[in-house]
């Protein structure tokens, strides 16, 4: 490992290269990165990666991608395919803005929303326009990116925080603009209904391409994936220009680009105007997916979700921003079943403690003290309790057949799983502050308890609530671990 | 800490095999033909239901998937041959991600092939986002709670969408003749809670009053809103009415209190049938309101509440019935042991079932819209302090 | 000029502007001294309002009390506010201590990350349902009659004066106590405060506290005036409580509460005197942020910030 740095006189690091340390600016960083060579199968296929170009990358993602709707029926296709492409559209745009720029925006699904209900407005019975989609898309993106180019223009005089609230308001403005404008009155024109109101615009037609109308799953899913591919393309084309470099500057530290002459302002304007663009684009084509505008669908959820997706990914990272949107579009519809649930939970519990607990005599010793305590609470409860052992396992096969020998599952679980939950709560944030004897032994029950409350409270709710704590659990985990996303390049702000 | 990395990136690449695995189904049916493929009607039959099981309406579609669940477990105790069995697929209406969960759920109704037709959805939006998959998958539904006008006039639904509630302009048709007839009242306060369901009603009773000469003023509410001083202050004192067709019963109950607070309470409060339940009434005895005729007294509703601990959830009623249609349907389909959706769906347009059997009251015919052609009144009720009686 | 209605709109714009001010004043102190947006203040305040709805119901019930009315509110205001004490210093324990030296969206997106968990968490354990406060027969929904048609409940008065209460009490504490000093000191500058001898972990850990009881004290005002309690109520109070504390200029305590009454006063002449002021009353309250930021970009009270020190 090449722990001494850029040279052999210089002390090593005092860090771990994956963190952020103070002093290193990302240029730094990824010239010590670039001469770290990782030995093996991950060195080779990083070195046979960095080697080939753009166009051959994108190409080496989308091929898998390509081939997903013959392996899998047309449902599934539009469950994971089809929505985890407009997700991934979404964040690449997003990720222009966030990653690229460091603009925090958080109206961004309104653009997103706006592109959607222009594309509907020339191509849906509602005006009686029937443009066709060559000539409709580029006139949505066009005014997408104007709208961006306005919202860029109140960005002028505020920094991070303060843009975030102002990015907020324009998202909420529009969408309480879209769910009130069937009743304006324009003053030449008379009264109009510009959006539908709270019905929406329906029946947008399909996606018409000179004729050629694209109307099947199938038909979309590759529309789509020819459409991330090319913005994918153009992104990783400007992102080794000089705008894409004045961007990182500008992200990194805006003073000091601002005293290099870099146009800090216009900058910006040109950063949220591509992602206005993108998002618009991405807006039009999920029109004519979803067949109608619905003013609920541009809401904080659908930016919580795109969020989630960078973060996960790692602001910066394209590739990552992939990867998150496969993981948070597929995770929750998997979660869907218990039958999935309960393999993705636990194996996600194992792979934590597979990390964090070394050496391996100490994993063995707390996989069989669990087991152990498991078998022992079950035995105590049936003899002294057998109220809490009368209820059954969700959902059918080997693991819940299981839990219905190990687990305490009471037969009104209602009121003791909340309790639990709380306790839970409690116990994750005291135990990590005791010390480790301490730790080795508390972590078996405790870990009882996780599954305790996953057994009884959180499987029934999967399909809701369950997910969303997942996700906010996750987000909080990562971050403690990860600031930088899983993708990302690791970055240090220079206060 | 790398060692960790690639550890994920394994586990997101098995996952990812898992996903390709896990999913791979045959799908060859192409959508034409969907509509007239073949199955056969065995010992267990299928129906669809479309609702919001989760998510923050979700008080609405536990409760119509319990009316409907009711309905199936009387009628599997009656038929001992052919069983049904709902696949529920939650759309999470009111969802932050909109209507994206119910287009899945629809893609997943419509890949099953031994749904012939499916109970729901709920939401009159999720009813435009799902139009398209539904029909050409050859799917018919029965919505028991989608009351926009429009989707059934519209012309786009006709023979695949039938509901077993009036629709909105029956119901603002019926509260505004009240008020303009019987009531009398010249001042009226209009408040909609942004939803599509609450604007439509909002928007026909005060285009009607407008038309009688009465005195109208209209504002708005969010659903996620629960304080309503300032807009209580801005009533005036001299209003006679204040409408409030909202779609959330505790919302009703906080206004009213509210209003009593603020030394409004002997405004008359109407509300719509998403407000119609024992603690809207228990708000004042001059709250009215408007529901579709159930009979409180029905066999049906009795034992229903019976065996749910004896709350009157009458807003999943109309849900029992269309899941009796759906029934129905799938019944004389199977008279020659198998069906097609298309069979189904013609079995849907005929549907006669007497008043007698109907939870809500009126026999179960659909005319040619798919609307029902039996109801053409709401009913009107008045709050004798905690319970709401029928009036006009 | 009605001045009923004006009146009447003062009131209820009081009542909710305390409200505002109260989470404006955990949002500003957080800030002040860790240049954190604390996303989860509001969905602090949400817990608040519940626990105090559990005190209520674990004490015996709206209807039927343990207690006189008066000790049964006294002890819902306790329950809530230290529960909520104590939960906000663990989300600083958890979520942002370990983040303190990592960029700055790193604090952001873990913020975001505690606030989905509090929100579905409260979702999961309560349902989707509303729970009603049900108070109004607990303490009297008794309006009194200043002169002839102004009307203001009891809920009200008590809310706007134990906000006042509370505020009054905070800005004695920042003023004259020691750890008052010491949250001063660290807000202004972290490292010299630390080199002074100053816990700042500590210290930290209280600001948490106290803003998070605030807040907690909100919740259960909230409940008492207006009824209903339900879990995604966070989200758009704490975005007004950030609007108020951004108003007033975030960092500053005084800011804070001027900027929350202003906040509440104009939410309700906006519903009151506008056109469908109601639909639009979020709108409006943004509007309203927009024209003071751009007019004066660190809010009434606040410091120019020195972005180059």
């Amino acid at each position: 490992m090449a722990a001494d740095g850029v040279g052999p006189d210089v002390p090593a690091p005092p860090d771990a290269l994956d963190r952020p340390r103070i002093g290193v600016d990302e240029w730094v960083a990824q010239v010590e990165g670039r001469r770290e060579r990782y030995t093996g199968l991950r060195g080779a296929v990083e070195r046979w990666w960095e080697r080939i170009p753009i166009v051959a990358r994108v190409l080496v993602l989308a091929a898998p991608a390509a081939a997903f709707p013959y392996l899998t029926s047309e449902g599934n296709v539009f469950r994971y395919g089809l929505f985890t492409l407009v997700y991934a559209l979404l964040a690449v745009g997003l990720n222009i803005v966030v990653g690229f720029a460091g603009l925090l925006d958080l109206g961004y699904v309104a653009f997103f929303g706006f592109g959607a209900y222009f594309y509907a407005i020339l191509a849906s019975p509602q005006f009686g326009n029937h443009w066709q989609a060559e000539a409709a898309i580029p006139v949505v993106v066009v005014a997408t990116a104007l709208t961006g180019l306005v919202v860029g223009l109140s960005s002028r005089r505020l920094l991070g925080d303060y843009l975030a609230i102002v990015t907020l308001f324009f998202g909420q403005a529009f969408v309480v603009f879209v769910n009130n404008a069937n009743r304006i009155n324009f003053p030449f024109a008379g009264h109009v209904d510009l959006t539908g109101g709270s019905n929406g615009l329906p029946n947008i037609d399909p996606f018409n391409f000179f004729g050629y109308k694209l109307e099947s799953t199938r038909q979309q899913y590759y529309l789509l994936l020819i459409s991330i591919a090319l913005v994918l393309v153009l992104l990783y084309w400007v992102h080794d220009s000089r705008t894409g470099r004045a961007w990182r500057a500008l992200r990194e530290d805006p003073l000091a680009a601002e005293a290099m002459s870099i146009p800090v302002n216009r900058l910006k304007l040109l950063a949220f105007v591509f992602g206005a663009a993108t998002a618009g684009f991405t807006g039009a084509i999920y029109g004519t997916i979803a067949t109608a505008a619905l003013p609920g669908d541009y809401d904080v959820g659908l930016l919580i979700t795109i969020y989630a997706i960078m973060i996960l990914g790692g602001f910066g990272s394209i590739m990552g921003i992939v990867v998150g949107a496969v993981v948070v579009s597929s995770v929750p519809e998997l979660l869907r079943s218990s039958a999935n649930a309960r393999p993705l939970f636990y194996g996600a519990i194992l792979l934590a403690l597979l990390v964090k607990v070394r050496p391996w005599p100490r994993l063995v010793a707390v996989l069989g003290g669990l087991v152990a305590f498991g078998f022992a609470v079950h035995a105590i409860a049936s003899a002294a309790y057998p109220r809490l052992v009368h209820g059954h396992a969700i959902g059918s096969g080997v693991f819940a057949h299981a839990m219905n020998h190990w687990m305490l599952l009471p037969s009104h679980h209602e009121k003791i799983a909340d309790v639990a939950y709380v306790f839970l709560i409690a116990a994750v944030v005291v135990v990590p502050q005791l010390g480790r004897l301490w730790r080795t032994v508390l972590i078996p029950p405790l870990l009882y308890l996780v599954m305790f409350v996953w057994e009884n409270l959180l499987l029934e709710q999967i399909g809701g609530a369950t997910r969303l704590i997942l996700l906010g659990a996750l987000l909080v985990a990562l971050m403690n671990a990860r600031p930088q996303g899983l993708f990302g390049n690791a970055y240090v702000e220079i206060a | 800490m790398k060692k960790s990395i690639f550890a994920l990136l394994v586990a997101a690449l098995a996952f990812a095999a898992i996903v390709a695995a896990g999913t791979s189904g045959a799908s060859t049916k192409s959508e034409a033909s969907a509509s007239t493929a073949l199955v056969k009607c065995g010992k267990t039959r299928t129906i669809g239901f479309m609702g919001p099981i989760t998510g923050p309406a979700a008080n609405i579609g536990v409760e119509q998937s319990s009316w409907a669940k009711y309905f199936v477990s009387k009628y599997n105790k009656t038929h001992k041959k052919s069983k049904i069995k709902l696949q529920t697929e939650d759309t999470q209406l009111g969802n932050p991600t909109g209507t994206a969960e119910a287009l899945k759920g629809a893609q997943a109704l419509a890949g099953n092939a031994n749904v012939l037709a499916l109970v729901g959805p709920a939401g009159s939006n999720e009813i435009v986002g799902v139009t398209k998959t539904l029909k050409d998958a050859g799917l018919g539904w029965v919505s028991g709670s989608s009351t926009r006008t429009t989707l059934t006039t519209d012309g786009t639904r006709t023979g695949y969408m039938f509901r077993t509630v009036p629709p909105d302009a029956i119901q603002g048709t019926t509260a505004a003749s009240y008020m303009i007839k019987t009531l009398k009242v010249k001042r009226v306060y209009i408040i909609d809670d942004q939803e599509t369901y609450s604007t439509g009603l909002a928007d026909t009773v005060q285009s009607r009053l407008k038309a009688a000469g009465v005195s109208v003023t209209r504002d708005g509410v969010s659903q996620q809103q629960s304080d309503f001083s300032a807009l209580i202050a801005k009533i005036p004192r001299d209003t006679q009415l204040v409408y409030i067709p909202w779609q959330l019963t505790p919302k009703g109950v906080a206004f009213g209190q509210q209003m009593k607070q603020a030394g409004k309470g002997s405004i008359r409060l109407m509300g719509a049938d998403g407000l119609f339940d024992d603690t809207f009434a228990a708000v004042g005895s001059n709250v009215y309101d408007t529901n579709f005729p159930v009979n409180p007294k029905s066999a049906i509703i009795k034992a229903f509440k019976k065996s749910h601990g004896g709350k009157g959830m009458y807003f999943g009623a109309p849900t029992y019935a269309a899941t009796q249609v759906v029934a129905a349907a799938y019944d004389k389909a199977c008279k020659n042991g198998t069906a097609t959706r298309a069979e189904v769906r013609t079995a849907l347009k005929n549907t006669k079932i007497p008043a007698k059997s109907s939870v809500i009251g009126v026999a179960l015919r659909f005319n040619r819209n798919g609307d029902l052609s039996t109801a053409h009144q709401f009913g009107i009720y008045k709050s004798n302090g905690s319970v709401f009686n029928p009036v006009g | 000029m009605n001045w009923s209605l004006f009146f009447d709109l003062t009131v209820s714009g009081l009542t909710l502007g305390s409200l505002y001010a109260l989470i404006a004043l955990g949002y500003s102190m957080v800030y002040g001294i860790l240049k954190l947006l604390n996303f989860a203040h509001g969905d602090v305040y949400m817990v608040g309002a519940f626990l105090g709805w559990f005190a209520l119901h674990g004490l015996g019930g709206p209807l039927n009390p343990d207690f006189a009315g008066a000790a049964v509110l006294f002890l819902m205001f306790i329950a809530a506010m230290l529960g909520c004490g104590v939960l906000g210093v663990a989300i600083e324990r958890f979520a942002y201590r370990p983040l303190r030296n990592a960029p700055r969206i790193a604090p952001l997106i873990s913020a975001l990350g505690v606030s989905i968990f509090l929100q579905n968490s409260a979702l999961l354990i309560f349902g989707a349902s509303f729970r009603d406060y049900d108070t109004f027969d607990l303490i009297g929904v008794k309006t009194y009659n200043v002169g002839t048609n102004l009307f203001f409940s009891v809920p009200q008065l008590l809310t706007v004066l134990s906000a006042i209460g509370l505020m009054a009490a905070l800005t004695v504490f920042v003023a004259r106590s020691r750890l008052g000093k010491a949250m001063r000191s660290t807000s202004f500058d972290r490292e010299a405060a630390s080199m002074m001898g100053i816990d700042v972990d500590r210290v930290i850990s209280a600001t948490f506290f106290i803003g998070s009881a605030l807040a907690g004290a909100a919740g259960v005002m909230f409940g008492l005036v207006f009824g209903q309690i339900y879990h995604f109520m966070g989200f758009i109070a704490g975005l007004k409580g950030f609007t108020a504390a951004v108003l007033g200029g975030i960092g500053s305590i005084p800011g804070a509460m001027i900027g929350g009454l202003i906040v509440g006063l104009a939410e309700s002449y906006a519903t009151g005197y506008l056109p469908q002021g109601s639909t639009f009353q979020n709108l409006y309250v943004f509007a309203l942020l927009i024209l003071v930021i751009l007019i004066r970009p660190s809010g009434l009270f606040g410091r120019a910030v020195i972005q180059k020190a």
